[in-house]
């Protein structure tokens, strides 16, 4: 089973020379399938092939082949920037870099490594060491003060998701179809003709697919498998909503702010305000304004207007919503802050000429002050969404404790609950690592699409 | 500037405002951080605490103390509210004063599951402490904890004790313990941890709302209680719910307790290991379809939260229900607290079986192994003081948790305490009346807290999303016998 992978690897190297470099030579070919195999073997070298074990599911196998794939993608994305750098292809990048570096030290090359050693140090410790413990953590069942631990190979993995392997395999394959397809009709149509509109669409369907699929491809529980698609759900539904409603609101309220007005720098720095609360004092505040027995807003509804507002928490939709009012509201003001020193930058002049030609407020909105602000945009859109994955997880223990039934334990939630609350530590750092992979996703994916609308001014 | 200032103090107020009520939570808050990286953090609390110790040590050599190397004995205590931990840290003062050669420092935790976390890890840093305070329901996790080396991280306090009646002048008040604790704690023959704060399940009752719906005692079976909803619920201005309780899995095993069910097998894990749980038992379907019956009556008020002791305690308190099962722990606080005739009584039993008996909850105080004789001496001696007769009473009169020695309770009935407020004697009572079973004892199960949580999930499924209970209940059975199968792996010989 395994050398069918590392076949598989030893022809995809090749190809991915073929595909991905500006001069591939015969040498190259060479390189690149040994170092396809070398990738691909690192997952059954750590884990000891265990995935192709007799007893393992066709689930483990095919996660097994996952990760070789894996391995060899990763180590050719390695060789292929080598192979960029001799070909002269990164330079221009690294323009401002290559600058300081030929800077040179005259002491000699170990210096640049003792001014970073505590930098480094710090890193090694507080990050990587606790990060290939969470990958090692990740493949056991054990808990604290636990004599032993099992290895349980990837099914700590393996339980979140669904049992079929052909819907496995077949739902990512379509999204990635869809991806491909949207990607060429792109390429084939011009701008601002209809066919580009229908490829805009299609992009769209393409994008969403991907969510589509990882929803189908999450155990809905029941059968010994560990219901993660209500946890996924909640949590895009949750940080989309937080990112959504965080950063409209706080480019609405910079854009009025940043307004003329009389004792503007008291409402701007109050603005920034709710940026400096913990995001458990987040969860308080709004526990005190709508609790049922005991909340504010609860209480003037009903003594004011006689409405008998319902329980939040016994709500899904209310709930969810409670959460990302208070989320979004507490990292409103750190959106306030950069939008406020972005509108600072918008062109004054290009804003000037688009009202002498007549251009209507909204259209001087959309058309010039949004485009200008982008990269501020692109930068907190980031921030926002590493923010909602990771740092609601105060908020929402305080103001539901994931109610009702779950409906808003979101995945950071999901792995403390587990795994430091319940002291399953394997499973909480399975999660915990398939968060990271999310999140790793989601950056990059954010840096292909984004990169290209970003307007940074000039050329 | 002025603006900047002001500012900046009223987030100064919130942050402060956040810190009192995260210590009021029951489980870990402020914790946001991956599995792996949480080493560091307790790791990091562990270290505060040497800090803390270190500077405590400053204070009283500087103090003038003329033996400024004392031995330091380090107590890490699961409260954080001023009156529970305020009790401890002036109790162990007491006892510095009294044996000026010990030094016993009180550090405080968030929660019973952070103080045995960093327990462990303290443990496996070669920094252990020499108490640290530790709920009932973990008993079996605690017994089973060991160390890196492989050691056990807990010593039996009764093979401490060795037979010796008094420690460094401090009586032994072991044999005294009340027999509804000594029974629970009692694993293979003797006690392995001191009782501390021990509770049961108790019913306050609004007895202003009660009478004026005509109901002149309150309700001691689950016929009653919802008769007394019906009559409630037909007053013209009644409260709007009638009874609530926190969904916390000790409710249920409370019920379980009193309809003579088990929860596990080999006796609640008590003649061996328990290698299974029974969530799909007849005691707990007719718990639970009651208790779903009555939330969908509109009689039971859910509070949308799992484990939550604020939210049913000031529905209480604001007259929004009629009555509440709770802890026997703040009897002192509901008479303190109600501004109506506040009165309690026995838990609700089912009528249509026998009763059998209520068990108890709480805490007791583990000792770490390791230690030499002197600072063992030193920790044995202050928690044997810590629940001498005086300070037994203190605690129970301070809070409500039960009078853990008999000696303490001949010492309140001869100060007349019972009869000033009745309430306090109800959950002696109750205890009193249990019959010594493995069902009325409780369980001793591995990873119970998880299992605990499977209970209450499936519960607050059930209560809002109205499903059905023997169906949730038989998910949450897999569930939970899964996980008990898992810790059996890992610990189970």
């Amino acid at each position: 089973m395994l050398i069918v992978g590392l076949i598989i690897a030893a022809l995809f190297g090749p190809l991915y020379v073929w595909k991905n470099t500006k001069y591939p030579t015969i040498k190259r070919y060479g390189i690149g399938s040994a170092v396809a195999v070398l990738g691909a073997a690192v997952t059954p070298l750590a884990m000891g092939q265990c995935s192709f074990a007799e007893h393992s599911t066709s689930v483990d196998k095919l996660l097994g082949y996952a990760l070789m794939f894996g391995g060899a993608w990763l180590a050719l994305m390695g060789a292929r920037v080598f192979w960029d750098r001799s070909d002269g292809k990164e330079k221009k990048k690294d323009a401002f870099a290559g600058e300081i570096r030929t800077g040179g030290f005259r002491l000699g090359a170990w210096v640049p490594w003792v001014l970073l050693s505590p930098t480094l140090i710090i890193l090694l410790v507080f990050l990587y060491f606790p990060a290939v413990s969470t990958f090692t953590l990740s493949t056991k069942l054990t808990r604290l003060g636990a004599p032993k631990s099992i290895d349980v190979c990837f099914t700590n993995f393996t339980e979140l998701l669904i049992t079929d392997p052909f819907k496995l395999v077949a739902y990512p394959l379509i999204a990635i179809a869809l991806i491909y397809g949207a990607r060429f009709w792109t390429k084939r149509s011009e701008p601002g003709t209809l066919s580009r509109k229908g490829a805009d669409l299609a992009s769209f369907i393409a994008v969403l697919s991907v969510f589509i699929a990882l929803y189908a491809m999450f155990s809905p529980g029941g059968g010994g498998q560990v219901a993660y698609r209500p946890v996924y759900l909640n949590t895009i539904i949750i940080s989309v909503g937080i990112v959504a409603f965080g950063m409209s609101g706080g480019l609405a309220v910079a854009y009025l702010a940043f307004r003329k007005i009389r004792g503007g720098g008291v409402y701007r720095t109050l603005l920034i305000w709710p940026y400096a609360i913990s995001p458990a004092v987040a969860g308080v505040l709004f526990f005190m304004i709508f609790d049922p027995t005991a909340g504010i807003f609860t209480h003037v509804m009903d003594t004011w207007f006689g409405i008998d507002v319902p329980n939040y928490r016994e709500n899904a939709v209310l709930a969810q919503a409670s959460i990302i009012l208070a989320s979004g509201w507490k990292i409103l003001g750190y959106n306030i802050l950069f939008y406020l020193a972005g509108l600072q930058t918008v062109p004054l002049e290009q804003i000037e000429a688009a009202l002498i030609d007549g251009a209507s407020t909204w259209q001087r909105f959309t058309k010039i002050v949004l485009p200008a602000l982008s990269p501020i945009t692109f930068f907190l859109l980031v921030t926002n969404l590493t923010y909602a994955f990771f740092e609601v997880y105060a908020t929402i223990d305080f103001m539901t404790k994931g109610a009702p039934a779950g409906k808003t334990s979101v995945a950071i939630y999901e792995i403390i609950r587990i795994g430091v609350n319940n002291g399953d530590l394997g499973r909480g750092a399975a999660q915990s690592v398939l968060l990271f992979i999310a999140v790793i996703a989601i950056t990059m994916w954010q840096f292909r699409t984004s990169g290209e609308r970003v307007s940074y001014g000039g050329s | 500037m002025k603006y900047r200032l002001l500012t900046l103090l009223a987030v100064i107020a919130l942050v402060a405002a956040a810190c009192s009520s995260s210590s009021d939570s029951d489980e870990a808050t402020e914790t946001t951080v991956a599995t792996a990286a949480t080493e560091t953090t307790v790791a990091t609390a562990a270290t505060e605490t040497t800090v803390a110790t270190a500077a405590t040590e400053t204070t009283v050599a500087s103090a003038g103390d003329a033996s400024g190397d004392a031995t330091t004995i380090d107590f890490w205590v699961a409260f954080s509210d001023e009156a529970r931990l305020g009790f401890a840290e002036e109790k162990a003062a007491a006892f510095n004063a009294a044996h000026p050669e010990y030094d016993v420092n009180v550090t405080s935790f968030a929660s019973y599951n952070d103080v045995f976390d960093a327990a462990i890890l303290a443990v496996d840093s070669g920094e252990p402490p020499g108490l640290i305070h530790f709920f009932e329901a973990a008993t079996r996790q605690a017994l089973d904890a060991v160390g890196s080396d492989g050691a056990p991280i807990f010593k039996s306090v009764t093979e401490a004790i060795a037979g010796r009646t008094e420690i460094l002048g401090e009586p032994v008040v072991l044999d005294s313990v009340v027999s509804a604790a000594r029974d629970y704690y009692t694993v293979d023959g003797s006690f392995y941890s001191m009782p501390w704060n021990t509770s049961t399940t108790v019913m306050f009752n609004n007895m202003d709302i009660l009478n004026e719906a005509g109901i002149t005692e309150p309700p001691a079976t689950w016929a009653d209680v919802t008769t007394a909803c019906e009559a409630i619920a037909a007053l013209p201005d009644g409260p709007s719910g009638c009874i609530t309780w926190p969904n916390h899995s000790w409710f249920v095993e409370q019920s379980l307790g009193q309809q003579g069910e088990l929860l596990g097998n080999n006796d609640n894990g008590r003649s061996d290991r328990a290698t299974e749980v029974f969530l799909e038992s007849d005691g707990m379907m007719a718990y639970l379809e009651w208790w779903k019956g009555l939330n969908d009556a509109g009689y039971y008020t859910y509070t949308g939260l799992q484990r939550d002791w604020d939210g049913t305690s000031n529905a209480y308190l604001a007259e929004e229900v009629a009555m509440l099962v709770y802890s026997s722990s703040d009897t002192t606080f509901f008479d303190d607290n109600a501004t109506f005739t506040n009165t309690a009584s026995f838990m609700p039993a089912n009528e249509a079986v026998d009763y059998v008996g209520n068990l108890i909850g709480g805490a007791t105080i583990w000792m770490l192994d390791g230690m030499d004789t002197t600072t063992e001496d030193g920790a044995l001696a202050f928690a044997n003081f810590f629940s001498n007769p005086e300070n037994a009473a203190a605690w129970h009169q301070l809070t409500g948790y039960i009078p853990i020695t008999d000696d303490a309770v001949s010492l309140l009935e001869s100060e007349g305490w019972y009869d000033e407020s009745p309430n306090s004697k109800v959950a002696s009572d109750q205890l009193a009346a249990a019959a010594n079973t493995p069902a009325s004892l409780g369980a001793l199960l591995g990873n119970f807290v998880g299992i605990r949580d499977v209970i209450t999930l499936a519960i607050e499924d059930i209560l809002v999303n109205d499903l059905d209970v023997a169906t949730r209940m038989a998910q949450a059975n897999e569930e939970a016998n899964k996980s008990l199968t898992e810790y059996e792996l890992l610990f189970g010989g």
